[in-house]
């Protein structure tokens, strides 16, 4: 009977936050319109959350890259068809890794920094004291990082998959001997731009809503210690990893079929 | 000290409007009347059926041992916490009942000094002075920089403009909010706990540009505090709260000279008196003794 209560308590409390969370994203994108005449407070947070991520993005992409056409090269090569090693490592990076890894990736750096940062301004009462200047913090602070999130996020992805081409060209075709022509030409005839690379686009698109929202809300509903804002973070990147991972399979499901 | 020289603002959007839907009538010497509230944390009660009122253009007091319900009294005030019972006006509106647009209206029109100071780590000193002028004003910016810096001049701070808050001491920290509480020229500023954690020539410094400021914008103050020295010297009438109730009110003087057991208690700074020091306990020795659970 008491594991009965605390597992109801848990869901019970899971759901409410749900609707809190939903409640406070509805009400920070409501109140975005409002930065329209002051866009540069989005720019100056696309460059905290995208900018300062980009380092990381395209190292890990440039070795996910040197991985695949590795792994690829020694895969097709059993059946003769190395030539599509560029095919493999486009697809591969354009549909699932270049948006998963990302974010993920974006989860553990701009996303923990999110909730770090709204968190902290909480306990140090900045929130606080913005609301009794008259100012909304929802639509000063909150929104333009959640924007920024999802602004950022694609172009992260993209950026990931770019380099991650070059990693596996970079393999396949300068340390392997794969043809340079087939290499490129097989990747420009098998790469659909909507059936691929547009639901790639879409996927760190979501992901970045997702994630954005996932570590605004943690930070804006952080207990105000530093124990909570520690919390907060820890869990901003679990749901956030989670959240990307089943939400991929999703989106692969309906985009792609096979189900 | 620096002369303090006013600049006049004018706020394009707060105005001096007034929200007839929910204005209330009160005496027009008070520029806030409590009137019979109680607030409860849950099960706890922090206000008790408080009343009281702050008289417009006056320095007021509002001192008491940590824990009494002071800062929650300015929470109050300034609509961030709604009471359980009972009402609060501020410039005749009903606090509690404001919609958040009417709220907001009214805040721009009051301002709250927390104890931390809560500037903004990412801004810089000028910027944090400037914040709500940026937001609530198209002044153009050679105006913008003459308006911060006569603040910061108020508060002896002109120099430091280019530092950020992380270089700052605490009372520094302190004078540069004090610098953004008045940089919209309020009606009423309310002070939390002005004096922790200060040396004493900063406290002595605070407590000053406090009552000069009072003075020279003819705003109404309110602080709450309890360094009772700094604060008696700077008020022209004191509250003393305990246990969420007003234990001791008059003139610093007479809060002073008061023969009340509550207020010789924490005039006096005794552990022993009506209100208790130590936490509910079980008895000590069997505490001791028992060996039990911690």
């Amino acid at each position: 009977m008491n594991v009965l209560r605390v597992l109801g308590g848990i869901v019970v409390h899971g759901i409410e936050r749900l609707g809190r969370g939903t409640m406070f994203l509805y009400e920070v994108v409501a109140g975005s319109w409002v930065l329209v005449p002051r866009f540069y407070l989005v720019i100056q947070q696309v460059f905290a959350v995208g900018v300062l991520t980009l380092l990381i993005i395209l190292v890990s992409g440039l070795f996910v890259g040197l991985v695949l056409g590795l792994q690829g090269y020694n895969t097709l090569i059993k059946f003769g068809a190395e030539d599509s090693l560029g095919l493999l490592v486009a697809l591969s990076l354009v549909r699932e890794l270049g948006p998963v890894v990302t974010a993920l990736l974006f989860a553990g750096r701009a996303g923990s920094a999110l909730t770090a940062e709204i968190g902290l301004m909480k306990a140090t009462e900045q929130l606080a004291g913005m609301e009794m200047m008259a100012v909304n913090p929802l639509t000063r602070v909150i929104a333009p990082r959640f924007i920024a999130g999802v602004i950022a996020m694609p172009l992260l992805a993209a950026m990931f998959s770019a380099i991650g081409v070059m990693g596996g060209q970079m393999v396949g075709v300068g340390l392997l001997g794969v043809d340079s022509g087939a290499f490129w030409s097989q990747m420009q005839n098998g790469v659909d731009f909507h059936e691929d690379i547009l639901n790639g686009v879409v996927k760190s698109f979501v992901f970045g809503i997702v994630i954005s929202g996932i570590a605004v809300f943690e930070g804006y509903d952080a207990v105000p210690t530093s124990e909570g804002v520690a919390s907060a973070t820890n869990r901003t990147v679990v749901y956030s990893s989670l959240a990307v991972l089943g939400l991929d399979f999703i989106m692969t499901a309906l985009m792609f079929g096979g189900i | 000290m620096a002369p303090i020289i006013v600049p006049k603002l004018t706020n394009k959007k707060a105005g001096n409007r007034r929200v007839s839907s929910t204005a209330v009538p009160s005496n027009s010497d008070s520029l806030v009347a409590i009137r019979d509230v109680t607030f409860k944390y849950g099960a706890r009660t922090i206000l008790d059926n408080l009343s009281l009122d702050i008289a417009r253009g006056k320095v007021t007091a509002i001192m008491g041992g940590s824990g009494c319900g002071k800062t929650t009294l300015l929470n109050l005030i300034g609509g961030r916490i709604k009471p359980s019972r009972g009402q609060v006006l501020v410039d005749g509106l009903s606090v509690p009942d404001l919609s958040k647009k009417e709220l907001f209206a009214l805040r721009k029109r009051m301002a709250l000094l927390f104890q931390t100071g809560a500037l903004f780590t990412d801004l810089s000193v000028f910027e944090n002075v400037a914040f709500p002028i940026r937001e609530h004003t198209k002044l153009p910016e050679p105006l913008l920089r003459h308006v911060v810096l006569m603040k910061l001049n108020t508060v002896g701070l002109r120099g430091a403009r280019d530092l950020m808050p992380s270089e700052l001491s605490g009372g520094m920290a302190r004078r540069v909010a004090l610098a953004r509480a008045i940089v919209m020229e309020p009606m009423m500023i309310m002070y939390d706990e002005p004096f922790t954690g200060l040396d004493p020539i900063s406290k002595g410094v605070i407590a000053k540009q406090i009552r000069e400021l009072n003075d020279a914008l003819g705003i109404t103050s309110i602080v709450v505090s309890h360094d009772v020295v700094e604060t008696c010297l700077i008020s022209d009438y004191a509250y003393l709260m305990g246990d969420g109730r007003i234990i001791g009110q008059g003139t610093p003087a007479e809060v002073q000279q008061s023969k009340s057991e509550y207020v010789r208690q924490f005039m006096d700074g005794r552990a022993e008196g009506p209100v208790p020091y130590t936490y509910p306990a079980t008895d000590y020795l069997d505490d001791l003794l028992g060996g039990g659970a911690r």
